[in-house]
């Protein structure tokens, strides 16, 4: 209760200063303001409030608030005023017209403040303006939440004595203050002092918004860093970076090096049809190279996929270039060659000394799903695509002209999409050695084609 | 069931009919229960005498049926590990289609038949039931384990401190939920979460999370008062998938195992004390 009371004296203090000052353009002014002022200084001076003016109560706008001079709505207010009757959302609904912008929802939070100095209906304004948001794209503004949690009158709302504190005062304010920062908490928007300091002058300390607050400020921060891959908040627009950054999300590996096959244009062939070429951005390690390199070139290898990877709320796929594990009388341990590594040794024959039972080991069998050579991203996933980038891989390892390839397609979307145009109905889940076992009823066929084992390159198909 | 007409006489006849051996009753046919019920219920009480008769015979070997001095060593315990069909079927996948949504998912068993595939898809709009707001989840819980005769039998952890699991995600957000016993009816929707970042990719990924870090949960919302999960009695563990991005999600899980590691010495990640002093 402290707090608020000296956050109201500091701010009496200031608006008396500039009572002075704003009195001549108050007088003006297309009014409340004006009003607000006159009253409040006249309070302060005598002390108590005039009985002859009517008894309003003071509707302070925060410190903040002062500062920008407010600005004249006049034909909006006139609008407005006609329609006195109307929901608070067709407030809302009169902009739709117009361009839906940060700006003009700012508007329309201005054109409700303005029209009534008591902010009849502000609960379900409030409650409007929340669903409202993300039409006009500004859920995930701080400063948008702060403004609506302006529209609140001050001062009003907080408790005077033990008994109002016991009794949930004033529950519908609350639960609507309540319901703002669950909004900002959902979209995951860290509140700032401003917040905080308009809580306070609306509701007071120990109230349920003022405990959210709390809540909010207490557990994001411990959460904030969790992601052990965090992905940053604004992805690249262009397909060929996200491409980029995805696949060495994926890799895992730093010396993985990209290689971009082919960038997305336009083509216009003769017969004036417009071609699309998709981009092709494929990316292998070293460590790949040398697998392949050895690998047997009687056992073919698959190219596989699309595979879904999300980030955040975009999901993007790519494919990969896998063979199967080889069968044990095949695998030979290499030793480690001496030389390698000149700073250490890479194979110690110590028995060092652990404890009974100190193993950190899991009694599991190890999976093996064999060696993954490559992977690659592209927007048109079908086999023309993909043959350009086996014969792109070809150039820096040779042995895959040797090696017979197997395409492995799943019938899924093949494009980049966001949310909401994935088309959950067809599987792109792929199904494994589909010549083998059954596929499943559920999924749709898949396409196994046999590739010729000479491949000339650069053909564009 | 009900009653067979007798058939209605005179008094007086109903003396004779007793002389003559007349039926008072239609003949009633003798209840057959079919073959097969007999026989899986045979079955079932031939399962639960023997869980019974392992949970005495167990005891003279050491705790949990183990002995004494790999119970006290164990540093290691695989508690479910994917290997065949019988494995899917200690668990439950649900998702918001029960309260009206829309969003999918099937577990079945992933490639080679080694690992679990629990796939479908979420979508956010919430069912028009007026009351709520937000929508898209999905899960995967783990059945309480049953002793004989159906009674709740728990996982004792007590002598482990971290989860391990190897998974291999599409890159979505996943929540693991640890559920315990509790006493108060009221504790029942308690639960301990925390969260599962999976990378995407082809590649499996080795998922490490000390017990310690889990925070306790009661319907959804976080709780004021924190304490670390108490591990001796632990009911079951899930999975969720609600992070707002309506499309497919795919996971695969290897195994779940429990570790004991000796590097790691937190007790619990948060505030235990009374962070929010009523008025």
């Amino acid at each position: 209760m402290k707090g608020s009371r000296c956050l109201h004296q500091l701010k009496s203090l200031r608006l008396l200063s500039h009572a002075g000052r704003r009195l001549p353009p108050a007088a003006a002014a297309a009014g409340d303001n004006g009003a607000l002022f006159r009253l409040h200084s006249s309070s302060l001076l005598g002390g108590s409030q005039c009985p002859q003016r009517e008894v309003l109560r003071h509707f302070h706008s925060s410190p903040a608030r002062t500062k920008s001079q407010p600005a004249r709505f006049v034909q909006e207010e006139d609008k407005t005023r006609d329609k006195s009757l109307v929901a608070h959302d067709d407030l809302f609904e009169q902009v739709a017209k117009e361009t839906k912008t940060k700006a003009t929802f700012n508007k329309v939070i201005d054109v409700y403040t303005k029209r009534d100095i008591r902010r009849r209906g502000h609960v379900e304004f409030i409650y409007a303006a929340l669903k409202k948001m993300p039409e006009f794209g500004v859920e995930k503004d701080l400063t948008v939440y702060n403004k609506l949690l302006d529209v609140f009158p001050k001062e009003v709302f907080v408790p005077q004595n033990f008994i109002q504190r016991m009794f949930n005062h004033y529950p519908r304010q609350q639960e609507c203050g309540v319901q703002l920062l669950e909004q900002m908490e959902s979209y995951g928007i860290m509140p700032n002092t401003e917040t905080k300091v308009l809580l306070v002058q609306i509701f007071g300390e120990k109230t349920h918004p003022m405990r959210k607050y709390q809540r909010i400020m207490y557990w994001f921060p411990k959460f904030m860093h969790a992601n052990p891959f965090p992905i940053p908040k604004q992805l690249p627009e262009d397909p060929v970076d996200l491409a980029r950054f995805s696949l060495t999300r994926m890799a895992n590996d730093w010396d993985a090096k990209v290689t971009v096959y082919q960038l997305p244009c336009t083509d216009i062939t003769d017969s004036g049809a417009e071609v699309t070429l998709p981009h092709i951005v494929g990316i292998q390690s070293p460590s790949q190279m040398e697998a392949l390199a050895k690998h047997n070139p009687c056992r073919p290898v698959f190219v596989e996929g699309p595979f879904p990877l999300w980030m955040r709320k975009t999901c993007v796929y790519y494919y990969v270039l896998r063979a199967d594990p080889a069968p044990p009388e095949e695998k030979i341990e290499e030793p480690y060659d001496p030389e390698r590594c000149f700073m250490y040794p890479l194979q110690l024959d110590l028995d060092l000394d652990r404890d009974l039972g100190d193993d950190e080991s899991f009694d599991v069998e190890d999976l093996d799903d064999g060696p993954v050579f490559a992977m690659c991203m592209t927007s048109q996933g079908d086999q023309a695509t993909l043959n350009q980038w086996i014969s792109g891989l070809q150039q820096s390892n040779p042995i895959l002209g040797q090696i017979p390839t197997l395409f492995r397609l799943g019938a899924g979307p093949r494009e980049l999409q966001g949310v909401g145009d994935t088309d959950s109905a067809s599987g792109t889940w792929f199904s494994s050695h589909a010549h083998k076992e059954e596929a499943d009823p559920g999924e749709d066929a898949e396409a196994v084609v046999e590739e010729e084992p000479r491949r000339s390159q650069g053909v564009k198909q | 069931m009900s009653l067979p007409r007798i058939t209605h006489l005179p008094s007086g006849r109903l003396l004779s009919t007793i002389l003559h051996h007349q039926p008072l009753l239609p003949s009633i046919i003798p209840l057959t229960v079919p073959k097969r019920a007999v026989i899986q219920g045979l079955e079932g009480i031939k399962k639960h005498f023997t869980l019974l008769k392992k949970e005495f015979t167990d005891r003279w070997v050491g705790p949990e049926g183990k002995p004494i001095v790999e119970h006290m060593l164990e540093q290691n315990r695989v508690v479910w590990e994917f290997r065949g069909p019988e494995s899917l079927r200690e668990w439950t996948v649900s998702s918001d289609r029960e309260i009206g949504g829309h969003s999918e998912a099937y577990l079945k068993l992933g490639r080679n038949n080694n690992t679990c595939f629990l796939y479908g898809t979420l979508s956010s709009t919430p069912p028009r039931d007026g009351e709520t707001r937000y929508s898209g989840y999905c899960t995967m819980r783990s059945k309480q384990p049953l002793a004989s005769f159906d009674r709740k039998k728990h996982h004792d952890w007590s002598s482990f401190n971290t989860l391990q699991l190897r998974v291999r995600g599409d890159g979505r957000p996943w929540m693991i939920n640890v559920s315990a016993e509790t006493y108060f009816s009221h504790q029942k929707d308690d639960i301990y979460c925390y969260f599962l970042y999976t990378r995407g990719g082809p590649y499996w990924q080795d998922v490490k999370i000390p017990f310690s870090k889990f925070f306790l949960t009661h319907r959804g919302r976080v709780q004021d008062d924190q304490h670390p999960v108490w591990l001796d009695k632990v009911n079951t563990i899930g999975f969720t998938l609600g992070d707002k991005a309506d499309g497919p999600f795919q996971l695969e899980i290897d195994f779940i195992g429990v570790c004991k590691d000796y590097a790691h010495t937190e007790e619990f990640a948060y505030e235990a004390y009374k962070r929010n002093p009523e008025v």
